[in-house]
Formats: structure tokens, sequence, C-alpha cells
């Protein structure tokens, strides 16, 4: 049986970590590495507190909302579409090129022309995110779908199940772990997305303060920045892998 | 019974109408050439201290990336009014049939400057030769950096150019990893701290002392927006240029403002900043022509610059369709401020 709790093989990683911590201290203090190079863990500690927690919560916030609400609009794509593609074999011929190639485009590239598409607020934004965080998913939730074993739906056709019956009861259930494995790719993409957007056209979130902490030299402040996002991406990553725990805990691999 | 109550309800209803349209401002998107900082202060200053309010305006800010994502923001309509350098307003005016116009002059000396350190031996334009000179990728100085180069007779394949992330210019100067940086004067305290953390001292070589003399920072208006509501746009200008008087009169205050509304921006390097560049502002051109005015020998002289700078044919482009003087509130070249600061 898998088991949820904290053992001391899942702490192991942030051991890891911590145990890094005073290496990294000491080898700027000992080589003298400047801040703008590489800040110490004590500095960029500093910077972190010296900026107020509710400026903190606001891009934090700002960054969170965009990351969420972008990959579950991207799930919302990409499962129907990746149905489409299951049923229908010239659909899958057509769409499937169409896939690569937006996924090919480096959406860094395209990111101030969607702002003008999109024009401003929010779902510039969250297009960005989608785009970037839709192709695992499709891609995963098809390549389930297609591995479902052909006894089955041969079964479940001289049963006389109707295809949305084939979908939901067997192909679907069959995709869960690979929809998962998608979705935890997709979920530290998001943030990546997000980022991007912020980079692009923003007035808060942590993508922002990133950039505004370098446009200003504060080194330090724009790591805790990033290791705020490193964190954030961390526990989306674990939120997807508890929601697979809690609602489809038989598809985990034993 | 029922009759009074409805005249009572009518009139309620009237009454509060015509407030609600009595008190409704008017919606202006101001549009930032780049993030938040000293140099803008202005526009939170107007917020801050009722400026546009008094000219029954409310004004939401919008951050730019850079003079060119401005310009499509506000030829997409998507901002109304905002920053944006004049070179990059004329290169895109000459090359397409973009919508927008500059109404006020902003910065009327060009921001652009080789950053250095002082023992690197540079103490004048032309001593960039056979150096190695970073800048950023996307900055309009870019454009006259070749031109620059010709006029102070630097040889074109002498330095060694290097192009990297605005972030990262900094920590290249002082890293030794370059010898000179071209950045903006608005952007000196930001290097001059980059400096002090290895102990040594700037060296600021603005190009209009090597030559370069034209306007650089406008304030640019969307066609349609200053066609179709001109008061707003007149309003929006009174209410500027007051800020911009105010900003230089109590440059503190003026930082408190920007940190209160952006607190990520520091209150001391906002306050440098603004002192800093008061010279971008208030000079002999603003004595000689006003605060905010665009003048037309002046603007011809920009547009040769940037055609020049750009390979385009002088006669591309009139300079003067890219302006709408119609809007500016009457100039004043007898300002106390004005005067003071010509005289320095």
């Amino acid at each position: 049986m898998h088991k949820f709790n904290l053992s001391f093989s899942q702490l192991l990683p942030s051991l890891t970590l911590l145990a890094l911590l005073p290496i990294w201290e000491t080898a700027v203090y000992i080589f003298e590495i400047p801040n703008f190079l590489l800040p110490a863990p004590s500095e960029i500690m500093q910077a972190f507190l010296n900026v107020e927690w509710s400026r903190w919560s606001t891009h934090l916030w700002a960054t969170l909302r965009v990351a969420i609400l972008g990959f579950l609009m991207s799930l919302c794509i990409s499962i129907p579409l990746a149905v489409i593609m299951v049923r229908s074999k010239f659909l899958a011929k057509t769409i499937y090129p169409l896939l690569v190639i937006i996924q090919s485009t480096p959406v860094v590239a395209i990111a101030p022309l969607l702002i003008v598409m999109f024009g401003a607020g929010e779902s510039p934004r969250l297009a960005i995110t989608c785009l970037i965080t839709f192709f695992p998913l499709v891609v995963s939730a098809t390549t389930g779908m297609m591995s479902t074993p052909e006894e089955l739906i041969e079964l479940s056709k001289s049963l006389g199940a109707s295809p949305a019956k084939e979908i939901w009861h067997i192909r679907l259930p069959y995709a869960v772990p690979h929809i998962f494995s998608g979705m935890k790719v997709a979920i530290t993409l998001s943030i990546i997305g997000a980022v991007v957007a912020e980079f692009v056209a923003a007035e808060q979130g942590l993508g922002y303060f990133v950039q505004f902490s370098t446009s200003y030299f504060k080194i330090p402040q724009a790591f805790a920045a990033l290791l705020f996002l490193s964190v954030l991406s961390l526990l989306l990553f674990k939120a997807v892998q508890l929601v697979q725990y809690l609602f489809f805990r038989w598809s985990l691999q034993k | 019974m029922y009759t009074s109550v409805l005249k009572r309800l009518g009139t309620y209803l009237i009454i509060s109408l015509v407030t609600s349209s009595a008190l409704a401002q008017d919606k202006v998107t101001f549009q930032l050439d780049w993030l938040p900082g000293g140099d803008k202060a202005p526009v939170y200053v107007a917020i801050d201290k009722g400026f546009f309010a008094k000219q029954n305006l409310e004004v939401k800010i919008s951050h730019g990336r850079g003079s060119t994502d401005s310009l499509t923001k506000l030829a997409m309509g998507m901002s109304d009014i905002g920053y944006a350098d004049l070179s990059s307003l004329l290169t895109a005016k000459a090359q397409s049939n973009i919508q927008v116009s500059a109404v006020m002059s902003v910065f009327n000396k060009a921001p652009h400057a080789f950053f250095t350190l002082e023992d690197s031996g540079v103490t004048k334009a032309s001593d960039i030769k056979g150096k190695r000179i970073a800048t950023s990728a996307f900055t309009s100085s870019n454009v006259f950096l070749p031109l620059l180069m010709e006029l102070n007779q630097v040889p074109k394949n002498s330095i060694r150019f290097i192009k990297a992330d605005p972030g990262a210019l900094g920590p290249m100067l002082v890293t030794g990893n370059t010898d000179v940086v071209i950045s903006w004067l608005t952007d000196s305290v930001k290097y001059q701290s980059q400096a002090n953390n290895i102990g040594k001292k700037l060296t600021v070589l603005p190009w209009y002392d090597a030559g370069l003399e034209f306007y650089a920072t406008v304030l640019i208006g969307n066609d349609k927006f200053l066609n179709n509501k001109p008061d707003i746009a007149k309003r929006f200008l009174i209410a500027y240029k007051k800020a911009i008087e105010f900003t230089w009169q109590h440059p503190q205050q003026a930082a408190e403002i920007v940190n209160k509304i952006v607190p990520e921006v520091d209150k001391k390097v906002a306050l440098e900043t603004i002192t800093s560049i008061k010279g971008l502002v208030f000079n002999e051109v603003t004595k000689a022509h006003g605060l905010g005015a665009i003048n037309k020998e002046r603007l011809a002289t920009s547009w040769s610059w940037v055609a020049k700078s750009q390979g385009f044919e002088h006669s591309k482009l009139d300079p003067e369709t890219a302006i709408n003087r119609s809007l500016l509130p009457p100039v004043n070249t007898t300002s106390s401020l004005v005067n003071a600061e010509a005289a320095l």
C-alpha cells in the first residue's frame, strides 16, 4: 500500500538542500563572491525579510492565480482534445501537427504579440500559461487512452457500450496515471508560463518582482523571489500528487 | 400614499443620476515606457496630490517594457497617453501609419550615456576606442551609437560590442567583464551604488556633451483619444505639467509618493534619481522654448539624427506630422523653476 506520510526518504531532498546552505554560505565568504554574482543565503534571507509580507503576498497571489487558472484552463482544453483525437483518426491527423507547431513555437518570442492580441489584464497571461502547459497534458492523456488494452475495448463493444461509455469507463481510467504524469510536468510549467507572461506585461507577480529587482540591481532580492518561485513549484507539484493520492489512489504505482 | 412614495423615489433617482454623472471622472490609462521609478515620478505625484482629480480625471497606470512596447500599446488603444522615446516614434512613423502623436516633451535632452569606472581611462566619448562596450539588446541608444562614434571620430571596428540583459550590465561593469556600459542617465544612481560595492567611483559621460542633441522622452497619445477627447487630453496635460513642476520643486515629497504608490521603489533611490535627472527636464532648452514645448527646429534636428541613424531618406517623413501641438497648455518660459535651472 502506498503511503503518503512523511518518511525519512521523503525528507531526504529537503535535508540535502538544507545541508547545501552552509556550504553555499561559506563558499561565498571564502571566495569573496560579490553579492551581484551570487548572494549568500543569509543575504537572501535578509532581502526576503526586508520586503514587507503584504508585498510578498500580493506578488505571490498574482503569480499563483495565473499559474493555477492557466493550468486549469489548459486541463479543460487538453482532455477533451485528447478524447477527440482518440475517437477520430482523421481529427488526430489534422490536429496533432497543429499541436506540435504550437508547442515548437517559442512562447517567449510570441508573448509580446499575445499581449497585444488579448489586451491588458489577466487574459494574455492566462493564454501564455495555457500555451506553455497544454502540450504535455494532451500528449499524456492521448497516450494513456491509446494504451488501453485492445481486448477491453473489444469486450465493451461486444457488450454494446456506447462510445461515451467506452471513453468514460475504460479509456479515461486507463489514462489516469498518464494524465497525472502530464499534470506534474504541466503544473511546474505553469509557474514558468506565469513568470514569462509577467516578464512581458504585468504590474505585479513574482516574475515581475524578479525583473524589477534585477533592473534595480537588487540581486539578493531577486534571488529571494526566485527561491519563492521554486518553493511554489514544489508545493504545486506536491498538490497534484496529493490530489492523485486522495481521489485516484488506485492509479498510484505500487 | 403610493404617489408620494413614487415621487420620492423619482426625486431620489434623479438626484442620484445627476450627482453620479457629476462625480463620474473621465478615465485615462497612462502608459509607462518601463517599470516604475523616480524618473516616472510626475504621474504618481499628479495622482497623489489630486492634480488629476482636480481636472476631473481618474488615471490608471500601465507599466511598459521599453519604448516600442509602449508605442504598440498606445497605438492599439490599450492606453490613451504615455511615455515613449521621440526617436522610436519617428522611426515607427517613417515605416508605418501608426496612429499616435507626440503632445509634450518630457526629457528635452537625450538621456543616453556611457558609464565607466573612474580607473578605466575613459574621460570623454572619443576614449572608447579599443574598449569593450556592453549594452542591452533593445535600447534605443544602440541606434545612435554609430552616429556618436562618427561625431567623435571613433572607427567602427575599434570597439568590441557586447549585448546583454539590462539587469546584467551593472554587474558586468563592476566585475570587469566590460569597460563601458551604455545606459540612461536615469539609471546613474543604480550604477553608482553597484560601483560603491567594490569601492570604486563611477564616471558618467552623457552623449549630449559629445554632440548628440535632440529630444528624448515625450508624452505620446493615441490619435483617436487625442482627436475624439481633446478636452480630456488638455486637462491631462495641465495636471501633468503641474506635477512635473511639483516633482522638481519637492523632490523628497515626490520620492515618498512614488514609494507610497509602488512600495518596491526605494525612497532613497527614487530621490537620487529625481535629483540626478533634473537637467534632462529643466535646462537651457526649457528656458528657450518653455516646459513641455516641442520646438520645430529642434524636432527637425531630432529627425535628421534619427533618419541618419536608421538610414532613411530625409524626405521619408515630415516630423511635424508626428506632433500634435494643439493640446499643450500655453508654455511658460518665465517660470522661476525653469529660469533657476537654466541658470545652473
